[in-house]
This record gives structure tokens, C-alpha cells and sequence, in this order.
């Protein structure tokens, strides 16, 4: 369903229609649909945010914080800096805003372990987003697979909030890693991606020929 | 506000131009300073127009009227400038209804000199424009792109690209003026203004604003035209009866430039990028003539993907300007306001490039990078340091004058601050991001020593435990690991990538480090000393 709205969402952002309070509604119901279906789309939310700034009188803290709450999942793209830009100073304070905006600033810090320990403390934050978890570990891998060359497996599942053995493995195997014996988890081999780099000039054949012109 | 472009609008966001106008009457405001006003200004029309002016004027006119290109532009850049130069240092040209009778009352040719005379009040008199002619000044703009956009066919009139240009940049610059002013006067102002504020909401409404510069662009197919020019077809093509002519299709080309600036102001960075989806920035282009667009555009583009923490293609994208501002500077040396204008951006420009190269050193244009050297390495060093007060120094140094779309409430006795709050929205967001990172350029400093240390002597140096300081690694790495554009015109694409000088990875205990070393380059010097001369030579021949 939220599929469907995509196209006809796409289309009440053409121009300056973008900007038609009216259609506020509509789209703050793809939001709740973008949140059941696990679909996303930053475009439509950022207009929701822009209505929401043109007109603060129908600002809707709940809807935010959802949208905010999307945008993570989008890590590591910087999906929620877009959002917060976007956002009056004062609202960011309140909650439910504000305790998105604690976690989004652990995350950005790479603090993993202490993210999900505040998810755990305050789980009905995430009431009705389905895979939010799932879209988390997912940019916890990829910031694993750009860091690491091996990684222990014990750290390794902490980082992913502290899952089952079995269910670390599972994003091992996703991921083409493979654990080995001591403990620790084969990444990839970094030593042919990050090696030191030699630059040496390279004169491009415009330039010259722009020299060799002008010196007919 | 009728015609076709308004049609498809909801009712209620009609901007009523004249709906509201009627009801608004200068000469019977009863307030007793306003009163003297009008009185002055009534006065001024038995003020003798210098016979030198009315030549111009009448000059002017004519060239206008018989399309000759050249002849306006010399009118535009150097008549008026000069002759204000000489008569109206510090005060308004004459009033419309003065010049309207030496002009033969051609109403075309008022509009656009209001135009020029309101820009002149806002540059150059003192004390600024007032409220009425901040009010009249937006009229005259509705009254110009209502004549612009409403005819039936493309109308019969040119003008300077330099000139059209100016007419979108000031435009949205006395939107900007009037944003921050309704704001700042809220305290210390007449009943009767706030009356008159409170009674034209629409006057300078962002959704105004935004109508204006949409219709530019749908009415000149600009984008159409940019997308066939880009793959290397004829924009003619698609271009549509107005698109064609040269007036539309600049002015909807400077208005997608507005647009990216509109949004920035406003903090919007994914609309602002994505406005400018058609233009290949990587391809000189025959739309990019005029230096003040380019300069804003870079400007922009280069702000938002700093605050998007792209920070290679902001790097990419000033140092492509500052490079050519650096090339082109001596050609704008004897206009003193367009020169003291790019001055002014060049500054900021390399304060946002020292701040990117902070967070993300790498290697830029040696030129660029000398005169950063020069200038900016004790600002460059404080930061390294990790002071965040330099950081926020720079920024709010370089930063666009962001701005709240909504009136302020008048009626309470808010604060003065109010119209500072979008800026401090944008630092705070700006400030956060760099707190994150706050440590990286130490860590950075350390591993540039090493080509292999265990972590636990790393977290020695950096005074944390282990965990931590690996905390803090992959920090670095989801930092350092940006989008970069790599083809294609939308500037909003990309793939992740890390060209940053100082690589590494952790292999159980040990971290293994990547540095990148760079050779002397020669060429490019001899390069630039190839062209230097050649301009000299060139220059000594034409003298």
C-alpha cells in the first residue's frame, strides 16, 4: 500500500503545491504507512517537515519524532540532519523529539552499546516501526565491515544489542563473514582496500593543449 | 493576482497584490511623523530633474525600447552607476511620478526603474528603506513578473543577463530584509505599522516568494532545456514558445539559482540541491556568463553539503570557485561593488573550506591551499585543537543569513532575539555534529606517526580505555566515510567513499594505518606560470 502511495505522494509535491497545507493529512498518514510497511521516503517527510515550518500552528510532535525515527534507519546516509535542520529550536526539546534526538546522538557517535541500552529503557518509543531494529544493525555492520579487519565475536554481538549467539551468526553468514575458531570474526581483507597511497602529479592533455594553443 | 500560473493554486494562497492594497493609503495615516513624510514626498515633485539625468533617462528609454542590447547594458552597468555616483550618493533617485512625464509616461519603463530605484534605496541610502517602501518596492516586483508572466506571448523585451540576474538576487534579498526586519521591529515601531504589517500578511509571504520563482521556472521549461543540453541535444527543442526567448529562459534559469538559495535560507538542504538536479556542474555552461550567479551558486551548493557532512563535495565544490575567483579577480577590480560583493563571499568561502578540510583534510588545488595557508592556519590550528569557540566563530562568520518564513507574533512582547532563532537552529545542528567528531583530528595526529600500533597504546595516548577509544575508531570511520558525488547531474547523488589522507583498519589488537603521501608537483606551477604570462602578453599587446 504505501508502494501505491509512493507515486500519488510524488505527485502532490510537484511545484508549488508542495506547499498546500491540504495535503498535510494525506501525508502524515504515508508516515504511519511508511512506519507499518518498513518503506521509506525522505522526500515526502522533509515536505512534512516544510509544512509544519510554514505553518507551526499545525505542528504535530508525534509524527515528528516518527519521522526522525525513519531517518535513522536510513544510517549512514545523514538523512536525520536534513530532518533536524528543519525542526524549531524549542520543539527539539520536547519529548517525544527530543529523546529521538538522544539516540540519534549515540549512534552518530558509534556508541552502539549504550543506544540500545537507552532503547532498552525506553522501548515504546518504537511502537508500530517495523525491521526499526533490524535497519539499526544493518548500519552497525556497515560501520563494522569499514573498521574492521577481524572483530571478536562476544564484542561484535553486543554491537548488535546484545542478540543471541545464534542470531549473530545469522548476520555473519548475511554479511559473507566468516568466524573462525579463536573467537573472532573474519571480516574482509582490508590490507587491499586501505593501503598507503602514493600521489604522484598527472598532467592532463587539456592543459597542455591549452598551452600549446596559445602559443601558436 | 489572476492569469493562468496563479490558477492552479488553492484560493487562499492567491497572493492578493492588489486585493490588499486598496486599503492602504498613505496620505491619511494620522500618524504625524508618517504625515511629514508624505508631505516630503509630495514636495519632491516640484524637485527640477538635472537636465544631465533626463538624457539619461530618456536614453535609457529608448534603448529599452528598441531592444539594443549593448546600449542597456552600458545604460545599466555604467550610466547609472555613475551618475548615482554623482547625484545620488546617499539618496534616492527621483521619484516615479517625476520621471513618469519625462519618459512619456511609459509604464513598462517606471517598473523597471522602481526597480532600480528601490534596489538603490535599500543598497545606498541612509536609513534604509522605510515600511511603505519596502511595501512599494515588493509591488513593484509583483507589478514586473505580472506582466512578465501573464502575457499571452513572450514579451517584447530584453535585458542584460547581468541585469536579470540582479533582478532574482534582489529580489529575494529584500525578502530576506523584510523577514529579519518584521522581526526586529516588532519592539520598537508605531501601532500604526504593526497595524499595517499585521493587515498585509501577504506582502513579501514566503509562499509569494516561492510562487514567483516556481512560475520562472515552469514557464521557461528551464529544466526541460537543461536536461536535453546536458545530454548534448538542442534546448530549443523543448523549450516552448516563452523557453526560446532569451528574457524567460534566463530568468528561470536564475530562478532555480533562487530557489537553491531560498531553500538554504531556510534551512532546507535536500530542496535546495535538488532544484539544481539539471545543471551539470562539472560542465562550463552557456548559462553560467554572469559571475555573481556562479559565485552564489557555488556558495550554496557548497554550505549545504558541508551541513550534509559530504564534506569531499563541498571541499570539490569551493575550491572550484575560489580557484576561479582567484583566476577572474583582476577583471572585476574596477567595480567596486561587484568587488567588494565576491570579495566578501571569497572570505567566507574559505572559512567554510578551512572548516571542511578540518574535518576532513585532504588535498586540494595548491593554489587554493597556499593562500588557505596563508590566511587561515591559526583559525585551521585552534580547531584541530578541538576549541569548539573557533568553530562556531567561523561558522557564524561564514553562514548564510537564515531566516523564519512566519511573521512574529506582534502582539506579544516577545523577544529581540526572535529573529536570530533560525540561525541558532542551524548552529546548534552544526554544533552537534562536530562535538561528535570533536576527538578525531587528535586520534588522526596520532595514527599519522605509525604504520601499525596496538590499540591499547593508541588509547594510552588518547587517555581512554579500550573500549572506548574503539568506540571512537568507528566514529572516525562513519564520519570519514561520505557520500561523494561521482557522475551524473543531480549534485544530490553519490557513493560512499573515504579520500581522506588518514586510513586504517583494527585487526584484533593491532590497528594497521594508511597514509597518503604526496609527491612535489611541478607541472601544475609551470601550468599556471604558462597562463600568467600569457595574460600579461596578452594585456601588454591590447594596451
Amino acid at each position: 500500500m504505501a508502494e501505491a502511495m509512493r507515486a500519488t505522494v510524488a505527485t502532490l509535491l510537484k511545484g508549488i503545491d508542495r506547499y498546500n497545507p491540504e495535503n498535510l493529512h494525506t501525508l502524515e498518514r504515508y508516515v504511519d504507512m511508511q512506519a507499518s510497511e518498513n518503506t521509506y521516503d525522505l522526500e515526502a517527510n522533509l515536505a512534512i517537515l516544510k509544512l509544519y515550518q510554514f505553518n507551526p500552528s499545525l505542528y504535530q510532535p508525534v509524527p515528528t519524532a516518527l519521522i526522525l525515527l525513519k531517518a535513522l534507519t536510513n544510517l549512514p546516509h545523514s538523512d536525520f540532519i536534513l530532518c533536524k535542520c528543519l525542526i524549531e529550536t524549542s520543539r527539539l526539546n520536547e519529548e517525544p523529539v527530543s529523546k529521538v534526538l538522544r539516540l540519534a546522538n549515540l549512534l552518530e557517535r558509534a556508541s552502539f552499546q549504550e543506544f540500545w541500552a537507552a532503547l532498552e529503557e525506553d522501548p515504546d518509543i518504537l511502537i508500530g516501526i517495523v525491521g526499526f531494529e533490524d535497519s539499526i544493525r544493518k548500519f552497525v555492520c556497515h560501520v563494522v565491515a569499514s573498521t574492521y579487519q577481524t572483530i571478536r565475536k562476544e564484542k561484535l554481538r553486543q554491537l548488535l544489542g546484545n542478540i543471541s549467539d545464534a542470531h549473530s551468526s545469522q548476520w555473519i553468514s548475511k554479511y559473507g563473514w566468516t568466524e573462525m575458531l579463536d573467537g573472532y570474526v573474519f571480516i574482509t581483507n582490508q590490507e587491499e582496500n586501505i593501503k598507503t597511497k602514493n600521489i604522484t602529479e598527472k598532467i592532463s592533455f587539456d592543459s597542455v593543449a591549452a598551452i600549446m594553443a596559445s602559443g601558436r | 493576482m489572476s492569469g493562468a500560473w496563479a490558477s492552479d493554486i488553492e484560493p487562499e494562497y492567491v497572493p492578493g497584490y492588489y486585493g490588499s492594497y486598496q486599503d492602504y493609503d498613505m496620505s491619511h495615516t494620522g500618524d504625524p511623523r508618517q504625515d511629514i513624510e508624505y508631505e516630503r514626498h509630495y514636495t519632491t515633485h516640484s524637485y527640477i530633474v538635472p537636465e544631465v539625468i533626463k538624457n539619461f533617462l530618456i536614453h535609457f528609454q529608448k534603448c529599452i525600447n528598441t531592444k539594443e542590447l549593448a546600449e542597456i547594458e552600458r545604460s545599466y552597468d555604467n550610466g547609472f552607476n555613475k551618475l548615482t555616483e554623482r547625484f545620488f550618493k546617499n539618496s534616492a533617485w527621483p521619484e516615479a511620478d517625476v520621471v513618469s512625464p519625462i519618459v512619456n509616461h511609459d509604464k513598462r519603463f517606471i517598473i523597471l526603474y522602481k526597480e532600480l530605484y528601490y534596489r538603490h534605496v535599500y543598497a545606498r541610502v541612509s536609513g534604509g528603506p522605510s515600511l511603505a517602501q519596502r511595501f512599494e518596492s515588493y509591488y513593484n516586483y509583483c507589478a514586473l513578473f505580472n506582466y512578465i508572466l501573464n502575457a499571452e506571448g513572450p514579451v517584447n523585451l530584453e535585458l542584460p543577463d547581468q541585469w536579470l540576474w540582479d533582478i532574482i538576487d534582489e529580489f529575494i534579498y529584500q525578502f530576506q530584509a523584510f523577514s529579519i526586519f518584521r522581526h526586529k521591529i516588532a519592539n520598537k515601531t508605531t501601532e500604526d505599522e504593526i497595524e499595517l504589517l499585521k493587515s498585509n500578511p501577504k506582502i513579501w509571504n514566503v509562499h509569494s516568494v516561492l510562487n514567483v520563482l516556481h512560475s520562472l521556472v515552469e514557464k521557461s521549461n528551464i529544466n526541460k532545456q537543461l536536461e536535453v543540453y546536458t545530454s548534448g541535444g538542442d534546448p530549443d527543442s523543448v523549450a516552448g514558445e516563452f523557453g526560446r526567448n532569451s528574457l524567460y529562459k534566463m530568468l528561470g534559469y536564475y530562478s532555480l539559482v533562487g530557489l537553491l538559495r531560498l531553500h538554504s535560507l531556510l534551512g532546507d538542504y535536500y530542496q535546495a540541491l535538488k532544484v539544481l538536479e539539471n545543471i551539470d556542474f562539472n560542465k562550463n555552461s552557456l548559462y553560467s556568463k554572469v559571475p555573481a550567479c556562479q559565485i552564489t551558486k557555488y556558495y550554496y551548493v557548497g554550505f549545504a553539503y558541508m551541513m550534509m557532512r559530504r564534506y569531499e563535495d563541498a571541499i570539490r565544490t569551493l575550491s572550484t570557485i575560489l580557484l576561479y575567483i582567484q583566476r577572474t579577480k583582476t577583471m572585476f577590480q574596477n567595480k567596486t561593488q561587484l568587488y567588494d560583493q565576491i570579495s566578501k563571499m571569497n572570505d567566507k568561502m574559505y572559512t567554510l573550506l578551512s572548516i571542511c578540510l578540518v574535518l576532513y583534510p585532504m588535498r586540494i588545488d595548491e593554489s587554493v591551499h597556499s593562500h588557505l595557508r596563508e590566511k587561515y592556519q591559526d583559525k585551521m590550528n585552534r580547531m584541530q585543537k578541538g576549541e569548539k569557540q573557533e568553530f562556531e566563530t567561523s561558522f557564524s562568520f561564514a553562514c548564510p543569513k537564515f531566516l523564519s518564513p512566519v511573521p512574529p507574533n506582534y502582539d506579544s512582547d516577545g523577544s529581540v532575539t526572535m529573529f536570530k532563532e533560525p540561525y541558532q537552529l542551524q548552529l546548534l545542528v552544526f554544533k552537534e555534529e562536530v562535538e561528535q567528531q570533536i576527538l578525531i583530528p587528535t586520534i588522526r595526529s596520532y595514527l599519522k606517526l605509525y604504520t601499525t600500533m596496538p590499540i591499547s597504546k593508541l588509547a594510552a595516548f588518547m587517555e581512554m580505555n579500550e573500549e572506548e577509544l574503539c568506540t571512537q575508531l568507528m566514529c572516525f570511520k562513519h564520519k570519514m566515510k561520505n557520500l561523494v558525488w561521482t557522475k551524473g547531474p543531480s549534485c544530490l547523488e553519490g557513493e560512499f567513499q573515504s579520500a581522506s589522507e588518514v586510513d586504517f583498519y583494527i585487526d584484533k589488537t593491532m590497528v594497521h594505518i594508511a597514509d597518503t603521501k604526496v609527491a612535489r608537483r611541478y607541472g601544475d606551477f609551470f601550468i599556471r606560470q604558462f597562463h600568467k604570462f600569457d595574460e600579461i602578453m596578452r594585456s601588454l599587446k591590447s594596451a
